[in-house]
């Protein structure tokens, strides 16, 4: 029997364990899956500004959002982290602000923020990259309490808020945020999740806990609102288009976003993940006769708006993937503790099953609170495999609680050949047995090694950067999408290979996670497959281009353009 | 714990002459006479020999049907075997010719408690109690089905008297003890705690304080004193299924699920551990084995509308969406207030094409929802 790395490491660290009594983590002395990379060798220093307060203002809790993007165009990754800001509740005794780090290519980093002119000045939550204007260099959507920023990029390490212009500052209180081509105009539209009205005098303390402080309220007692829809009119403004529609009927405490096709209509729809009421799924079914975009709301009865004994829970981070390799998006939603984090497995019919329970997922998290979260094949085998991050909301738990703690553990979990998650944190390396108030979670390959590395924004804290060794021995192939009539981005782009007689597919959902936005490259791992026989790229509309290709290279990187071009 | 009084108070001469007539028809294999017959019975019952005991009671009783009180001895036999079923049927004949008979009405209440039906013995047992409130039996039996069903106040109403007469029972101070901290009453809960602590290191002590650290969501403390409670009297009601719930509360599922059985194992009928267990065996797909778990918990709680609406689910997991309607439509009239139930059947309403009846649900769980939302306590606006 062929043992893989990873099944070897998790047999051997048992019989360590049995033998000597360690525990596996203790005894496992082979190389770990994921690293940490200390700011003493990434050079990022940042660190997170909560803001917290003896009132305990609840925004203090949910930030901060995080993001992988080539922001220089370069071809390596650089990274993005929203800070805090100004506020109606705070006022910074020193400057606070965002950080744009610009990769060295050599594992450092460059924070140049302050030049690429993109610090924030309002308390910010989450940021969004996309390409809006189609023009090849990404933007950001940064969503705050307050006014949300969008900043346009110059194309020359600079950018410029064009918000108001845009007309997309979105007042309140905003979460996260996706660019999505809803209309497949060809233009990424914007949706941005609303979080609660806490707007002015209705800010609610929540009394004193049982150690005597105030407590950040849970969202319960704030009045839900409307998340936002901005249709991208191709001249650099948006028009807010959820009038009238479900999206604007549908009050939620929203948290999570992820833009994908539940029912392969080719038309994108949202899942988002609300806090303490029901989800929603918004299913894009097109124009409607009067010419506005018609929207259908559909979670309660596709089975994703409450818990399986139909309750409300506190959703946070979300994702989308084919997770089981049928062709048909699979959900997931990250909760608070005690309700447990849920797979909805898609049943083809705009219903879900949750499974989390067959998959050992609602187990592992049943005393986790979920934020930033990604479906992805870490170890490129081809199957894909999860990556969670969790933390308490409430900072003072561990007084009032043994079992729950403020600071909490990632979790891995890696799809084995049963087509099960199982959780392997005991054996992905040290920094999984750490503790985290982890909120959000981007995924980037930022040393362009074809293995997916992970970044996530720490409340209160510095970001923590792991750099992937999982995916040693395995084959891949990375690919850049360029849109020319659809979005530059090619979000909604299906792309379907073969390798080692294995015929897989992918769709190129965006968003996802809490407040973070990831590499927009697609990483398609192929195993011990030493080539890949057919590559098939199926843009999006208005597109109706299908590319295919064959004797690709392997373990590197190719952008694609839209027509059949390999630059 | 619990077993039938037997009451041998048949008077053979009674029938002597009706006796004489009825062995000639008596088959080969019983050449006694009905009063050797009923005799021999009555010894073996009385020496241990049950399985002997039921056939002659049974041969005695189609001479003499009339025969109350071998009824009740009958029904008492085949209770010591295990066969329920039977001997409620026999305690129901005796108690149909004879209200009053004294043992068979609480033989038969013993009985439903042993068969799981907790609300049949309650029933039985309320009437004992009520004709003879000085029956100890009785009134522990009835309290502990209460507690059984929830029914706190109703333990605290009978037990309390008994209570206050002999402080120093301990199976009662246990039982109302319980019964005040699972209703909240932390004060005369913890001067029965503290009544059962003074006489050492007690499973039923640990259970307590195990419960009322429960209350007050202190989990970790009270999953070890239940851990201890265990260890002491593996046989104590309940330790199993509340050491199982602050297990599964402080994240040892898998512990949860074998302490659950092991509630099971010595009592088959507990509703918690067979709702809690059919809970899982739903999310994990196992919708058989669900569905005996919520049986046995609806013999125990017959209706609960806990139950009722996990089989409703389970309905909806096998596609059977008109039952699964029928079912949840019963329960949202009979509880308007469910939420869950009422999210269930607007997802029912919209799988059967009902759109207008969905959305009425729906509404009306988003109504019951901010309802909810906006009586969240400890809210000042600023």
């Amino acid at each position: 029997m062929k043992l893989t790395r990873r099944e070897w490491l998790r047999t051997a660290s048992y019989v360590c364990a049995s033998l000597s009594g360690w525990t596996p983590a203790r005894a496992l002395e082979a190389e770990p899956l994921f690293t940490e990379v200390p700011a003493s060798a990434s050079g990022i220093n940042w660190v997170h500004e909560n803001a917290m307060s003896p009132s305990r203002y609840l925004p203090e809790a949910l930030g901060p959002g995080c993001a992988f993007l080539d922001f220089d165009n370069d071809g390596w990754m650089d990274i993005f982290l929203v800070n805090s800001g100004p506020s109606d509740f705070w006022r910074p005794p020193k400057p606070v602000r965002n950080a744009l780090y610009k990769n060295n290519r050599d594992g450092t980093f460059t924070d140049v923020t302050e030049k690429a002119g993109v610090s924030g000045g309002y308390f910010g939550m989450g940021v969004a990259a996309g390409d809006y204007d189609n023009d090849g260099w990404p933007d950001l959507f940064i969503t705050a309490y307050g006014k949300c920023i969008l900043y346009k990029n110059n194309h020359d390490g600079t950018f410029r808020d064009v918000t108001d212009k845009a007309g997309v500052a979105t007042p309140g209180w905003t979460t996260s945020a996706v660019w999505f081509d809803y209309d497949n105009d060809g233009k990424l539209d914007l949706f941005v999740c609303s979080f609660v009205d806490y707007s002015g005098v209705k800010k609610l303390e929540c009394g004193n806990n049982k150690i005597g402080r105030n407590y950040y309220c849970v969202p319960r007692v704030f009045k839900p609102t409307a998340s936002f829809l901005y249709h991208n009119n191709g001249d650099g403004t948006f028009t807010e288009v959820s009038k009238g529609t479900a999206i604007a009927q549908a009050l939620g405490k929203g948290l999570g976003v992820v833009a994908t096709d539940i029912n392969n209509d080719g038309r994108t729809d949202l899942f988002v993940a609300n806090d303490t009421v029901q989800n929603f799924l918004f299913v894009n079914r097109g124009r409607g006769p009067g010419g506005r975009w018609n929207w259908d709301e559909i979670a309660l009865q596709a089975g994703v708006g409450f818990s399986e004994s139909g309750r409300p829970r506190s959703g946070m981070g979300v994702d989308a993937a084919d997770l089981d390799g049928d062709g048909w998006q699979d959900l997931f939603v990250a909760n608070v503790d005690h309700e447990m984090y849920s797979i909805y497995q898609n049943n083809k019919d705009e219903t879900f099953r949750d499974v989390a329970q067959r998959n050992g997922v609602a187990r592992a998290t049943q005393l986790l609170s979920g934020w930033g979260m990604k479906y992805f094949d870490y170890d490129n085998d081809g199957a894909i495999d999860l990556f969670l991050a969790n933390g308490h909301p409430d900072d003072m738990i561990d007084n009032y609680s043994m079992n729950v703690k403020y600071r909490e553990p990632l979790l891995l979990f890696h799809q084995d050949d049963d087509g099960k998650l199982h959780d392997v944190s005991n054996i992905a390396g040290p920094v999984f047995q750490k503790y985290f108030a982890a909120r959000g979670l981007a995924v980037g390959d930022f040393d362009n090694d074809g293995a997916l590395d992970v970044l996530v924004g720490v409340n209160g804290g510095a970001p923590l950067l792991l750099q992937n060794k999982a995916a040693k021995g395995n084959n891949w192939l990375g690919l850049t999408l360029e849109g020319k009539t659809c979005n530059r981005d090619a979000i909604g782009a299906k792309i379907t290979w073969t390798a080692g007689g294995h015929k897989r597919s992918r769709l190129k959902s965006n968003g996802g996670s809490y407040l973070s936005s990831h590499d927009r490259r697609e990483v398609l791992g192929i195993g011990h497959a030493t080539k890949i026989e057919e590559l098939e790229i199926h843009w999006p509309a208005p597109s109706e281009q299908v590319d295919k290709f064959t004797n690709l290279p392997l373990n590197r990187y190719l952008r694609v353009q839209e027509k059949g071009d390999i630059v | 714990m619990w077993k039938p009084v037997c009451f041998f108070v048949f008077n053979l001469s009674l029938l002597s002459g009706a006796a004489t007539s009825a062995v000639a028809q008596a088959p080969e294999e019983f050449s006694l006479s009905p009063q050797e017959l009923a005799q021999d019975a009555i010894q073996k019952q009385r020496s241990g020999d049950l399985q002997g005991a039921v056939p002659e009671y049974q041969q005695f009783l189609k001479i003499h049907p009339e025969a109350t009180a071998i009824h009740s001895n009958l029904g008492a036999a085949l209770a010591g075997l295990g066969r329920f079923e039977e001997a409620v049927s026999e305690y129901k004949v005796a108690l149909r010719q004879s209200p009053a008979l004294p043992g068979a009405r609480l033989n038969l209440g013993l009985a439903y408690y042993k068969m799981g039906h907790i609300a049949d013995a309650a029933t039985q047992l309320e009437r004992v109690h009520a004709e003879d409130p000085r029956n100890h039996q009785a009134v522990l039996l009835l309290g502990d089905c209460y507690l059984r069903m929830g029914r706190n106040k109703d333990v605290i109403r009978v037990l309390a008297p008994d209570e206050k007469k002999d402080p120093g029972d301990l199976a009662v101070a246990y039982m109302l003890g319980t019964a005040y901290i699972r209703d909240k009453q932390v004060e005369p809960g913890q001067v029965l705690v503290d009544r059962i602590l003074r006489n050492g290191d007690s499973a039923e002590a640990h259970l307590m304080l195990g419960t009322a650290k429960m209350n007050i969501q202190d989990f970790a403390g009270a999953r070890d004193e239940f851990a201890k409670a265990v260890a002491l009297n593996p046989n104590l009601p309940d330790v199993h299924v509340l050491y199982a719930q602050a297990l599964h509360l402080t994240g040892d599922s898998d512990q949860s699920e074998e302490e659950f059985k092991a509630e099971l194992g010595k009592d088959p009928y507990n509703f918690e551990a067979n709702l809690q267990l059919g809970a899982s065996a739903r999310e994990e797909q196992n919708l058989d084995g669900a569905e005996r778990y919520f049986a046995r918990a609806l013999a125990t709680r017959p209706g609960d509308p806990g139950v009722r609406y996990q089989l409703a689910l389970i309905a909806i997991d096998r596609q059977k969406l008109d039952q699964a309607r029928q079912m949840l439509e019963t329960l949202v009239r009979e509880s308007p207030q469910f939420t869950e139930a009422h999210v269930s059947l607007s997802l029912v309403y919209y799988r059967l094409k009902r759109p207008a009846d969905g959305k009425r649900e729906r509404d009306i769980v988003q109504k019951l929802t901010a309802e909810a939302q906006a009586r969240q306590p400890g809210v000042k606006t600023q």
